[in-house]
């Protein structure tokens, strides 16, 4: 089974956001794999180890140097990692979309992989659309923010969360993905597969893609959100004062 | 100018709150552009009869009833929105952010070629649409994102912006969404079950929200703020620790990595309000925090604020507004 996992990276969380002239401060950022990445990963390797041939390749369409996210990915139990680079770069989620299914297609010769996992979204600009638009330009069903997967033969049970439930669904083979929080416990790199994927070669591939983005980020500001706020005293003040604010009860 | 659909969810058979709300919303804005036309359309068989009492405006709401569409199948409602879109040419078409929307409005964008914009809705200087703002990078800075195609799809938070209220008189109409094809899609992804919570309002539903942090301390813990919902009508919110501990599931995550929501009345409970937190309830009206810290950054999002420890507070407040209700 071939199984291909989409990744990105995103700010770790102990890096400063700031702006500087409305663009974000790049100096005090470091970047890791998108953490709904790692549970997406760790499924498809989960699938691998259990059905025997199968093999797994991650992908990545870097805005900046993403070597070492790759080599990670190859630590986690990826056979291969892919590098996809273009002319621009891309300016929305279509665009990324668009950029990862012309990888897929050249990479796998028009032989679609039988499963493609991502990440529910990233934790940067939480777009939360590349899974689904791939599945639609790969021409293929998606699901997103799947919590639960088994895997029988062609056929797929998941689970996702919806507003007061979950969801079961059932489909069959190819599909893409994504994965959300709860899928599973991403495993920790050891130091052998450390050591072996810095032997391993890290591919890398150009796409050329002329398509307008569907939307433009017109501008971006750190975020105030200062109020008054009142102290009171005790409960019965904060009751008295809730009455009188609103019809709350 | 415009067409505008806007697309109405539908649960065993019931239309979701945040539908209604959403079909309202957009109503308030198409009065203002003369010759906009509203149409909604509801997948699956429901209850159409609340639309005569609750939708505000005039349109025309087309019903696909079918008893197959009933649970969610991405082929068929993308099926449904692409030809109600070929016959009625739409400009914009209009989702509730929900678990459904996030699974078919990015395949929409796709098929469509259309823009998809999510968050909230930013005007032109008329008052329409040209737009929409979100909290990004953790909810530290907010994001606007403009539309480059010439139709636009809105996947919107809630949100307490203005709405058109409903006048007292029915002025939408329901008709059968006649299929070009019948029944649903051949089985290539099925929804076969959907298992409900018993009991539990949904958070991104709420009108009051009872949420806890990592001074809950435990599970047991949240037994008060579980009472003080239920006591207000409300439902039960988490961060990210009183999730990540076990204490509440997932799904009443709030926050970067949970649900954003816009409730009337919050109440942060031992919560500190980290920055990912903050990024789920930019929308929120009247913000309550209870904390024993006096210098948590809760209290600058805050309304009112009672500094003291949350496991004193909370019965007391439960207390005193009981003796509220009964005086009332």
């Amino acid at each position: 089974m071939n199984i291909a996992v989409c990744l990105c990276q995103v700010p770790d969380s102990a890096s400063v956001i700031g702006f500087a002239d409305g663009v974000l401060d790049r100096s005090r950022i470091n970047e890791v794999m998108n953490p709904y990445d790692e549970y997406a990963l760790e499924e498809a390797v989960r699938i691998k180890e259990r059905i025997e041939g199968s093999s797994v390749t991650v992908f990545c369409v870097a805005r900046f140097s993403a070597q070492d996210m790759l080599r990670k990915a190859l630590a986690l139990g990826s056979d291969r990692a892919v590098l996809v680079s273009s002319a621009s770069e891309p300016s929305d989620p279509y665009q990324t979309a668009l950029y990862l299914s012309r990888a897929l297609l050249e990479f796998y010769s028009g032989d679609m992989p039988d499963l493609v996992f991502c990440g529910k979204q990233a934790t940067d600009f939480q777009h939360a659309e590349v899974p689904a638009m791939l599945g639609a330009l790969l021409d293929i069903p998606s699901v997103s923010g799947v919590t639960a997967l088994h895997l029988d033969g062609g056929q797929l049970s998941l689970e996702r969360e919806i507003e007061g439930g979950v969801e079961q669904i059932e489909l069959y083979l190819p599909a893409v993905l994504s994965a959300e929080k709860g899928l599973n416990q991403p495993r920790k790199t050891n130091i052998k597969a450390v050591m072996e994927a810095r032997k391993k070669t890290i591919e890398s591939m150009t796409v050329s893609v002329e398509v307008a983005p569907l939307v433009l980020m017109t501008g971006i500001v750190p975020l105030k959100r200062e109020k008054v706020c009142r102290f009171v005293r005790d409960e019965k003040e904060l009751v008295t004062l809730l009455g009188m604010a609103g019809s709350f009860f | 100018m415009s067409k505008i659909l806007v697309f109405l969810e539908q649960r065993e058979g019931v239309l979701k709150q945040t539908s209604v709300d959403l079909w309202n919303r957009v109503q308030a804005f198409a009065a203002l552009s003369s010759g906009s036309t509203v149409t909604g359309l509801i997948v699956g068989p429901a209850d159409t009869r609340q639309i005569g009492t609750l939708f505000a405006g005039t349109g025309v709401v087309y019903h696909a009833s079918e008893e197959p569409f009933r649970s969610y199948n991405q082929k068929s409602s993308l099926r449904l929105v692409l030809e109600l879109t070929g016959m009625e040419n739409f400009s914009a078409i209009y989702f509730a952010d929900s678990a459904l929307s996030r699974d078919l409005a990015p395949r929409l964008s796709v098929s469509l070629h259309a823009s998809l914009l999510s968050g909230d809705l930013l005007f032109d200087q008329k008052g329409f649409p040209d737009g929409s703002v979100r909290p990004v990078y953790s909810g530290v800075a907010m994001a606007s994102f403009a539309p480059q195609q010439r139709i636009s799809i809105f996947k919107l938070s809630p949100s307490r912006g203005s709405t058109l209220r409903f006048s007292g008189e029915n002025r939408v109409q329901v008709m059968p969404m006649k299929s070009l094809q019948h029944g649903i899609d051949p089985l290539i992804s099925e929804v076969r079950r959907i298992i409900l919570r018993e009991n539990t309002l949904d958070i991104a539903e709420a009108r009051i929200i009872v949420s806890g942090g990592r001074g809950i301390g435990s599970r047991e813990g949240f037994k008060l703020l579980e009472e003080l919902a239920a006591l207000l009508g409300g439902a039960v919110g988490a961060s990210r620790f009183a999730v990540d501990e076990g204490w509440r599931p997932h799904a009443e995550q709030i926050g970067q990595t949970g649900k954003v929501v816009a409730p009337e009345l919050y109440f942060a409970c031992g919560l500190s309000g980290a920055a990912q937190h903050l990024a789920g309830i930019g929308s929120a009206g009247t913000v309550v925090a209870i904390n024993s810290d006096p210098d948590a950054p809760i209290f600058q999002v805050a309304d009112y604020a009672l500094v003291g420890d949350v496991h004193l507070v909370l019965p007391k407040l439960i207390e005193a507004i009981k003796e509220f209700l009964k005086k009332k």
